[in-house]
């Protein structure tokens, strides 16, 4: 994943000499501006190049209607965690867009203090799968596999809290 | 089309400058404040939070900016940190699956707490669930690299401190 102009100024050339750190309290300060505004630059542009492409698959996805599609596939699902077979379609708009979306289409649907929890707790743990996976991969681990995880883990925790919930009243 | 076109273009670039105006900050920040004896003084109190979760000292930076500002910008974090001081394989898997867990504790907790969810559920529950998995899922790993006789991490006994 990186090439060879992806270098970060401020690592060390291994074998180089060590920089003399700079003396003085506004050297000090110059010398952080500028190396943190180059790692800032060189973060944001790498996960701008994962990030962009991970948004139109996003973008695309909602046009193709697969959101609906993925949404009619779930309504069993939320049965196992108290939830009307409706909650599904926030849940997918949250997986595949991002919570501020999910929040949204929560908002048309008629919901219990309780319900509101658990669907809030699938949505925090899972969602913006595509993006938030894209920069993930670039971290180091696989993006699809922890997009799983997050799918599976939060249904999980949502449906652990349900029965917590219903025993402790 | 030209309106899916329109929308990717506008989306991206709302995307992009919303990653700029919080990364580059982010990373001036913390380059001005990493040397601090405050800032160290909040990472070593982090890291002792969670070393129950196996990250150690190196890894409790990032683990903390993805935890408040979320996992892209901790993301981010991870990517410069595995490339300034090599960061194990077993530190960023291990922080990948904390932060998947749990990650902009603050804006999106709010978010929902707004539409009425309840606090203690979406913060200390999650939270708490995020140990959880973590540790489950390094044990899984751990477990399932050994049997392969793989050159993996170390077993999860861990490092000398």
């Amino acid at each position: 994943m990186t090439g060879p102009d992806d270098n970060l100024a401020g690592a060390p050339v291994p074998g180089a000499p060590l920089p003399r750190p700079p003396q003085g309290f506004w050297a000090t300060v110059r010398r952080d501006l500028r190396v943190g505004a180059v790692s800032g630059l060189q973060t944001f542009w790498d996960l701008a190049k994962v990030m962009i492409p991970a948004y139109g698959v996003t973008l695309a996805l909602e046009k193709l209607g697969v959101i609906g599609w993925l949404a009619d596939a779930a309504r069993p699902l939320m049965q196992a965690l108290g939830l009307p077979g409706d909650a599904a379609v926030p849940l997918v708009v949250g997986y595949v867009l991002n919570i501020y979306a999910a929040v949204g289409s929560m908002q048309a649907l008629d919901l219990t203090a309780r319900q509101i929890t658990v669907l809030a707790i699938a949505i925090l743990i899972g969602h913006n799968l595509v993006v938030e996976g894209a920069v993930l991969h670039k971290a180091g681990v696989n993006g699809f596999a922890f997009g799983a995880l997050r799918i599976v883990a939060g249904l999980a925790a949502a449906a652990v809290a349900n029965l917590l919930m219903g025993v402790l009243g | 089309m030209s309106g899916f076109l329109r929308e990717l273009v506008t989306g991206s670039l709302d995307l992009l400058l919303r990653v700029f105006l919080i990364v580059v900050p982010i990373m001036v920040v913390l380059e001005l404040f990493e040397g601090t004896r405050a800032f160290r003084a909040v990472v070593r109190a982090w890291a002792r939070v969670v070393r129950h979760v196996g990250l150690d000292e190196r890894s409790a930076a990032p683990t903390l900016i993805g935890f408040m500002f979320g996992l892209a910008y901790g993301g981010g974090v991870i990517v410069r940190d595995v490339r300034r001081h090599e960061l194990g394989r077993r530190q960023v898997f291990i922080m990948s699956v904390f932060l998947s867990m749990v990650h902009a504790i603050v804006e999106d907790s709010l978010i929902f707490i707004a539409l009425g969810a309840s606090v203690f559920w979406v913060v200390a529950y999650r939270i708490l669930w995020a140990a959880l998995v973590t540790l489950a899922l390094t044990a899984l790993a751990t477990h399932w690299l050994r049997r392969r006789g793989r050159a993996g991490p170390p077993p999860l006994s861990g490092r000398p401190r």
